[in-house]
Order: structure tokens, then sequence, then C-alpha cells
């Protein structure tokens, strides 16, 4: 479903993007950690229109909790905004406090991302680290911004405020087709903390989200991994649709196909952070 | 659904009383608890009672009367009916 951007003003959205450019003239030139999704989708581009293609480097981590379809994303949008992209493979899953899968996994997971790419950006001669982190973020659980703090990555996109919507708002402005695009968190936080991530699990998870995608479920889909059992959470707009009797079967066998022994589907539908609320991380 | 259905702490008590309050609610169904999941395994009638938002509703918040922050409909295929037990079957898990 697409997000209702009526709530941003356009005075609103102006200042904070002269905001954001003065910003980047600032402090350039930038090496952005880009993963094409909705924030660094933005700022990449932002980054390369306000700084030139000289200004501006995006680094993709690439690891198996990166999912191809959002990789494809990423080197979609650098190549209609002509953004300079640099790509690295990062290893988090050989890492067993990473692989263990504790409540602070995205501290591990960001920390090998940074230490890998931090060195390389300046190396090129990018003095300056920065990653999509939004306002928003910073009322929610995430132990990976330690990490980013540690390699001395900024967040000027939090720090000049700019919520989801806001970024929504601007992508669309720019003509970047991940403005209307789910928010799109690695696979890893498909399971629950305490459960092992391997490589297996996050590809019989991206698979069976892959395979829903085919059916044309376009808006928000996550498929939580527990053990035997997936259970698909969409947006609540779409259950009654996917609780027909057609729709379900089609449904449950494509999930059933990507390994799975047994399908659910939540009764309430997407939400942000899950499986933080069923393990008592954050509240319900 | 009886209380052996369920092993005995205080999730399983929750959801032996859950699925009574579905029952009187019309919503006939096994019950399988993982923690804080509570995962229904509804006759065919029941299923289309949760088509209903209305239904769904009342469900998320009985659930959250009996303590279960997240609720999920096991849906029925034709791959796994061999060896699974019957939806009002004792469910062993939790």
């Amino acid at each position: 479903m697409a997000p209702n951007l009526d709530a941003v003003s356009e005075a609103e959205l102006a200042a904070k993007t002269g905001a954001l450019a003065a910003w980047l003239r600032a402090n350039a030139p930038v090496a952005i950690g880009y993963s094409g999704g909705v924030d660094s989708a933005y700022l990449a581009v932002t980054a390369r229109q306000t700084l030139g293609a000289d200004g501006a480097l995006a680094i993709i981590g690439r690891s198996a909790s990166y999912p191809a379809e959002q990789w494809q994303t990423a080197r979609d949008v650098a190549q209609r905004f002509d953004v300079t992209v640099l790509e690295l493979d990062t290893a988090e899953l050989d890492d067993p406090r990473y692989a263990a899968n504790p409540s602070n996994r995205c501290y591990y997971c960001k920390t090998e991302l940074w230490s890998r790419l931090v060195p390389v950006a300046r190396a090129r001669g990018f003095a300056t680290v920065i990653d999509g982190t939004n306002a928003d973020d910073l009322r929610d659980y995430r132990p990976g911004a330690q990490a980013a703090r540690e390699h001395r990555v900024a967040s000027p996109l939090a720090e000049l405020g700019f919520t989801k919507l806001h970024i929504r708002h601007a992508s669309r402005a720019l003509g970047i087709p991940t403005w209307e695009q789910p928010s799109s968190p690695c696979l890893s936080s498909r399971l629950p903390y305490g459960t092992e991530v391997t490589r297996g699990r996050l590809r019989q998870i991206e698979l069976a989200e892959a395979a829903l995608r085919r059916l044309g479920i376009a808006g928000d889909l996550r498929v939580r991994f527990h053990d035997d059992l997936a259970r698909v959470e969409l947006a609540p707009a779409e259950l009654s649709t996917w609780l027909a009797p057609e729709r379900m079967a089609v449904l449950t066998e494509a999930v059933l196909e990507a390994g799975f022994a047994r399908v659910a589907l939540d009764l309430r539908g997407f939400r942000s952070g899950s499986l933080n609320v069923l393990h008592g991380v954050s509240a319900a | 659904m009886t209380p052996n259905d369920v092993r005995g702490d205080r999730s399983a008590r929750n959801g032996v009383a859950l699925a009574a309050a579905l029952a009187m609610r019309g919503i006939e169904c096994a019950l399988e608890v993982r923690g804080a999941l509570a995962l229904l395994l509804p006759k065919p009638e029941g299923v289309a009672a949760l088509q209903v938002d209305e239904n769904r509703r009342a469900v998320l918040a009985l659930a959250k009367e009996h303590g279960f922050t997240h609720v999920a409909i096991e849906l029925p295929s034709e791959r796994r009916r061999s060896s699974t037990p019957p939806p009002d079957a004792p469910v062993l898990r939790d």
C-alpha cells in the first residue's frame, strides 16, 4: 500500500532537503553505506546530485543476509541516477557472535560492514562515511548504531530529523523508484533471537519471500522463521484476501516449496520488529 | 482442546483458556503454544470466520487478554495432510 505523504508539507520538505544539501557540501566527498533500501537510495542519489560524480561513492556490502532482489534494486537505482558504486563482500556469518543471533546481532553485522567499508572509503579519499539511518530509527532498538558510532560513520538523515515519511516524499520528488518500496531489513531479522543464523535458513526465507512477491504481494511482507514453521506477515489490508481458500492454498504451496514444513499467517499482519516483541525485547 | 494438549506452564494454561474463549465465540480450533505465539489450527469453518476483519480483531483481543503477543493461523496443506494430526487432535508442542 502506498504511504500517505500528505502529512509532510512542501515547505517543511524544502527546508530539510536544503539542510541536507548543505550538510553534504560541508562534509564532501562522502562514501555511503548503500543497500538500495528507501533511505540509502535517497541519500546516495541526493549526494550524487549535490556533489557530482566524484563527490559521492555508494558502497554495497554483499552477504547471504542481503537479499538478491534488493541488490538488484540497488544496482538499478545507481545506474539510473549515475551513482558510482563499489561492491564489497562481508562475512558476518563467519563470526560466531553474529551467527549465534543474540539480541545485539546487528552490532556484529555492522561492525563487520564498517570495518571493511570505512578503510576502503578512506583509502579512496572519502574521509566522510555516512549511512541512511533516519530519525524514526532512533526510537527503535538498533544495536547496529553503536558500531556506526565506533567507526565514526555519520547519519545525516537522522541528524537533520528526516523521518521515513520525509524520505519517501523527497524520493518521490526526485523520481527515485524506491519511494514506495516497503522497508527492507536484512534477512536475519526474520529469525528469532537465539536461533542460529545459517546460509541455508537465510536462503529458505529469501526463496519464500521471493515466491510470495511473484504471487503479487507488493506491500509489507516478512516470512518469520520458527524452525519448521514459516509465519507470514502481510499488510493487514491483505489478510482477508489471502485467507480465501484458493489464495491461501497458493500462498501455502509457495512457502512450502521454499523448504518449510508448515505455514502460518499472522492474524495481526506485518509489524516492524515483530520478533523483538515476541521475545520481549520491545513492547507489544 | 484439553489441558493435556499443551505442556503445563503458564503459557500452556493461557492457551487452554484462549482456546475455550475462542470456542465460545464460535471459532473451534486446536491451539499450539510457542512462547508468546498462539498458533491456531482451526477447522475449515473457523478459517472462513477469520476472513472477517471483526472476527480477527476479536481473536487478537482475546489472545492479548490471555498473554499472547502474536496469533497466527496454520494454513492447511494437501502436502502435509498425510502426516498431520486432525485439527482436534492433542497438540504436544510448546
